[in-house]
């Protein structure tokens, strides 16, 4: 199973750096950018915060842009929740097609470990990716901190990190599943999970009546505006996660054991 | 001789669609047994299910005196299967390819692939994208043989290998036999068979229509008649009274007549054509 492991982070390994890199790199310039920008912010933070529902959405009427940590937390926030939840869904969507839609699931499939031992394997590694794209992307940012010359919100930025990783895993649990009932990779359809939930969180803030089903969604309890005005921590949203995450990994399992394998 | 692969009416479908049907053999230790059949007939089918890659409406496979549903992990440990399309991982090298499918199995089999891939003439630095079907065949052959499994699945193993190469898969083959493996071959090319295999069975659209000594497919009461009458060649199979058919021609004006065995390709015309031999 640690054979089927390691070959599985080697053939993600280049997916994992241009995206780490991508999203890392963008997060650290829009915190570059900010002494840029400092002089003028406080007028733009004035009227982004004035916007009603839209200003909700983002995060801007919790917190001040004019300050590095609002800043931080409506651009870099922003970034960071889409395109870790398109690496999570991408990663899922493809992890176990991706044999049958290459023809190389013959050639996995008959070494002897069994169809559960690889789908572990591959969720483990796919979890490992996970957590790199976090820590690389953390330590982006962090640097840019630095490099601005300001202390670095240490605890904010690990619960921020933190957040967003269980987001993403609940993403690609669900994202699994379409994995595991197709023999193609369906990577249009793992994208645009990832931007239906992000789009369903945005229109819960702005739509008063839907605040009370936010919970569902992945991004309410990793909305990172909310977690640097040190909001309460959403204990529903997450145990729902916990649950969602279980479930779908589960139903994975259970559809990908009994499938017959496409040649 | 005890049973390697004993497969007793094995039926499966895909939904409406047959794949196959109440299909029964057994092949026995030290053989290498031939699997005959055009494209669809079922032959993947059998394997596939046979390896654990398809779930089968009923019937039962026991492969290595062992369950393939339940001990699938076990029995796999001791197979060596080469699948007919040989896909690998394009980004990956050779070496890569061997070194997983070894590893996987917890086997340092690097002295026998070294042999294998110098017998076969493969260069193992070579990335699988850069690679012919021909190479890409031979890669399979390593990884189906670098563990000396007790039983080796082939599907389709020579094509797209060159005729110098065949000739070195069908000996190793013949060498791994020697030292007490055993060989189930499917098949489209019948010289093949006839050649080295010691049984054979024919798959004709899902069940088995067929199964004898490779010899003995080819003795039977069929004869391949080729005649010249009044300038016209004619040539078919005869399944008769060889007295009846003398007759008959007795009565007419024959230039050339040749009565023979048929070959396996004229039998597998005949079984394909749908006459019972």
């Amino acid at each position: 199973m640690l054979s089927i492991y390691k070959h599985e982070l080697k053939l993600g390994f280049k997916s994992l750096l241009i995206w780490t890199l991508s999203v890392g790199i963008m997060g650290l310039a829009c915190i570059l950018l900010y002494k840029n920008m400092e002089g003028d912010m406080q007028d733009m933070a004035d009227m982004f915060s004035s916007m009603g529902a839209f200003s909700d959405a983002f995060g801007m009427s919790t917190l001040s842009i004019a300050t590095l940590g609002g800043f931080f937390a409506t651009e870099v926030g922003a970034v960071h929740g889409l395109g870790s939840a398109m690496f999570a869904a991408l990663m899922a969507t493809v992890l176990l097609s991706k044999e049958e839609d290459a023809h190389t699931g013959e050639f996995l499939y008959s070494l002897p470990v069994s169809r559960a031992n690889i789908v572990i394997a591959k969720v483990m590694a796919l979890l490992t990716e996970l957590i790199i794209f976090s820590l690389v992307c953390g330590l982006c940012y962090a640097s840019g901190f630095i490099a601005l010359g300001e202390e670095i919100p240490m605890e904010k930025l690990v619960i921020f990190l933190s957040r967003m990783l269980l987001m993403n895993i609940e993403i690609s649990a669900v994202a699994l599943i379409i994995s595991a009932c197709s023999s193609k990779n369906r990577i249009g359809v793992g994208l645009g999970l990832a931007l239906m939930f992000y789009a369903y969180d945005l229109v819960g803030r702005v739509v008063p009546d839907m605040k009370d089903y936010l919970f569902v969604g992945p991004y309410s309890y990793a909305n990172a505006s909310e977690i640097f005005a040190e909001k309460d921590t959403p204990v529903a949203a997450m145990i729902t996660a916990v649950v969602v995450i279980t479930g779908s990994v589960f139903a994975a399992m259970c559809v990908y054991l009994k499938k017959d394998l496409a040649s | 001789m005890k049973d390697i692969i004993k497969i007793e009416k094995l039926t499966k479908t895909y939904g409406r669609k047959r794949g196959v049907t109440d299909v029964s053999f057994t092949v026995k230790e030290g053989e290498i047994y031939g699997f005959i059949g055009p494209n669809g007939a079922g032959k993947s089918t059998t394997i596939r299910s046979m390896l654990g890659f398809l779930s089968f409406n009923s019937g039962s496979i026991t492969v290595l005196g062992k369950d393939s549903v339940k001990d699938h992990t076990q029995i796999l440990k001791k197979i060596g299967y080469m699948p007919s399309e040989a896909l690998f991982y394009p980004s990956m090298r050779v070496s890569e390819v061997i070194k997983l499918s070894a590893d996987v199995r917890g086997t340092d089999c690097r002295k026998e692939a070294e042999m294998l891939c110098e017998r076969l003439k493969l260069d193992t630095g070579k990335r699988i994208k850069e690679l012919s079907l021909g190479n890409r065949k031979k890669v399979s052959i390593v990884c189906a043989m670098q563990h000396k499994p007790e039983l080796f699945v082939f599907d389709e193993p020579s094509s797209g290998l060159d005729p110098l190469m065949q000739n070195t898969f069908f000996t190793l083959i013949k060498e791994y036999v020697a030292q007490g493996a055993t060989c189930f071959l499917s098949t489209h090319v019948l010289s093949e068979v006839s050649r080295y295999c010691d049984r054979a069975a024919v798959m004709r659209e899902g069940r088995m229509i067929k199964e004898d000594k490779v010899t003995n497919l080819t003795e039977s009461s069929i004869k391949n008649i080729k005649l010249t009458i009044d300038g016209e060649h004619k040539e078919y199979m005869y399944n008769g009274d060889i007295n009846e058919l003398i007759k008959e021609l007795s009565q007419k004006k024959i230039q050339n007549l040749f009565i023979e065995e048929p070959s396996l390709e004229d039998m597998f015309m005949h079984f394909y054509e749908g006459k019972e031999a």
